[in-house]
């Protein structure tokens, strides 16, 4: 299946015909490659949740066009005609953990499949897989909710959305709040969902850690604009241009143009602790430096 | 150097929960920075409500600035105690800023014309005065915290517990709230303790606790307790960059000889690598 997601001109307005309209996203147009795992970075309030948020129609756009896996949808499209591309794009939002109900874990990764109008057991199935999958103990089936860690609930609640077997997952923000420990397992699932699963992975972030370690394409929105969309070297490779977005650089980038600043002649801006460790050998055995 | 809180062999559970604290002891001292640190469920934000007594010990007993924590006490160390938690939104009350900031000091009966003057004056030392007349829910939130920290030094706390505070912001929110901390400290000669996963907020702490299973493993410097990654994560926690850095180099055959550096130190220390050449 043809799973790309295309934006064509794509404005969406907040508060249209008001005195407080504005304008979220002006005039956007992207593709997002099916299988890719692609960031989308920005500071706060470029527009970046109100992209993700018509990916799955959750919003919809105010002029243009959106085309997600050969679905399309305009500013006309009702919800009636939404239920299948919702199933398609999985969404788990900030502290997704906020929106477990059920008495029980599984009842609570049963309730998208029974929505979308499976059987009790093929739901219980789906649900199973589902844990399985985010690395939950079986055991916890029967568990309340709210009984487990945070990082458990998180992962309950991702579970929740991956049962419905989407093939486009959106994370937005998935590892605010959470430990060091829960952040990496996080992340991993991502990878894992991305390379065994074939999912395609859209992550909203400001930890660019994470740009570097995890994503192949990056998106960068500004003032409800794309202003650039390219692999995670490109987008770093201008220090200047990204604080001038209001944005920070990789530990690695950030430590290296420190580096710089203070007369070590690194020969380029590298993006992990291993490229900048490589860099620094080489500089210091390369025989530059004081004459 | 005074020890301003003592915490005297606690243990403490919650109801139908194993032991979360079992026989813990440690000291914070005062005027100091001390960063607790420890994964999620360590016990770290239990401890912050033990010492604010938000919660009641099984045993053991914890002295604030003098005080044992207690009912006869208790309303007297919350005055010497602000503390900001994760979620800001958890505890505005006020409909505006300006009130919001106002709330604490309405409760302790603060005279009009005085509490006009404190809340002004709260509201500039954070930046956030231009913002008075504005909605709290309705605020970044970044401001959000500046106004929770308003209306904590307001009241002229001795000390400020920050529990998770900056958890919720993006990287450049953290840091405009940890500078603005430590101003305020300065300025008003605070204790900060503040309860983190932030390795790197750590690591700009003048002490550090380590947490895991309701046991201190570790209390010290930053310096000695950084440069054991393998520990770190051990536990449930990364090491600061640098650390990953000095470690990434001595593979490379290139050996500081020392377990941790700060930013400024190594950059120094790499800077005479070159100049030896």
């Amino acid at each position: 299946m043809d799973q790309t997601i295309n934006f064509k001109e794509v404005t969406h307005t907040y508060q249209p015909d008001t005195p407080f309209a504005q304008n979220a996203l002006n005039q956007v147009s992207l593709t997002i490659a099916s299988g890719s795992f692609t960031a989308i970075i920005g500071h706060t309030g470029s527009g970046k949740s109100t992209l993700v948020q018509h990916i799955n129609a959750l919003l919809k756009p105010t002029m243009g066009e959106i085309e997600v896996s050969g679905r399309t949808i305009t500013p006309a499209t009702t919800n009636k005609n939404l239920k299948q591309l919702r199933k398609h794009v999985g969404m788990v939002f900030q502290f997704p953990e906020k929106q477990l109900f059920e008495e029980t874990v599984i009842k609570d990764v049963m309730f998208g499949p029974k929505n979308y109008g499976a059987s009790d057991q093929e739901a219980r199935a789906d649900a199973k897989q589902a844990m399985a999958l985010v690395g939950l103990d079986e055991d916890l089936q029967e568990k309340s909710p709210f009984d487990l860690s945070g990082g458990q609930m998180r992962r309950v609640a991702i579970a929740g959305v991956l049962a419905m077997k989407p093939e486009i997952l959106i994370l937005d923000e998935p590892t605010a709040g959470l430990d060091p420990r829960g952040h990496k397992e996080i992340m991993d699932l991502a990878e894992d969902l991305h390379e065994h699963q074939g999912m395609t992975i859209i992550l909203v972030t400001h930890q660019m850690d994470d740009v570097v370690d995890y994503a192949s394409d990056v998106i960068v929105m500004d003032q409800g604009k794309i202003v650039k969309h390219g692999r995670p070297q490109e987008i770093f490779a201008d220090p200047q241009w990204v604080y001038q977005m209001h944005l920070d650089l990789p530990s690695s980038a950030e430590f290296a143009s420190r580096l710089i600043t203070a007369g070590v002649p690194l020969k380029s801006v590298p993006l992990t602790i291993d490229k900048l460790a490589d860099a620094i050998v080489e500089v210091v055995q390369g025989g530059h430096g004081h004459e | 150097m005074k020890d301003i809180i003592q915490i005297k062999n606690i243990s403490f559970n919650y109801p139908e929960q194993e032991k979360l604290f079992n026989n813990f002891s440690m000291n914070i001292q005062e005027g100091k920075w001390t960063a607790i640190i420890g994964q999620n469920g360590s016990g770290k934000s239990t401890l912050a409500r033990l010492i604010d007594g938000l919660i009641v010990l099984k045993s053991g007993q914890i002295i604030v600035d003098g005080l044992t924590v207690n009912d006869t006490n208790i309303f007297e160390i919350r005055n010497k105690i602000g503390m900001v938690f994760q979620n800001p939104e958890d505890q505005f009350v006020g409909a505006t800023v300006e009130d919001d900031v106002a709330f604490g000091l309405e409760n302790r009966q603060v005279p009009r014309e005085q509490m006009h003057q404190i809340v002004e004056q709260s509201l500039r030392q954070v930046g956030m005065w231009d913002f008075r007349d504005r909605i709290p829910a309705n605020l970044s939130g970044g401001q959000k915290q500046r106004v929770a920290i308003a209306g904590i030094i307001a009241l002229s706390p001795k000390i400020i517990i920050l529990d998770e505070a900056t958890s919720m912001l993006d990287p450049r929110g953290r840091q405009d709230i940890l500078k603005l901390v430590n101003q305020i400290k300065r300025e008003n000669n605070l204790t900060v303790i503040s309860i983190t996963h932030d390795i790197d907020e750590a690591a700009g702490a003048d002490q550090v606790i380590v947490v895991n299973q309701g046991q201190v493993v570790e209390a010290d410097q930053p310096d000695h307790i950084f440069g054991d990654i393998e520990k770190l994560t051990s536990i449930g926690l990364s090491a600061p960059f640098t650390s990953e850095l000095l470690s990434a180099l001595k593979k490379r055959g290139i050996d500081s000889h020392s377990q941790y550096l700060n930013d400024e130190r190594l950059i120094t220390w790499i800077k005479q690598l070159i100049s030896k050449k």
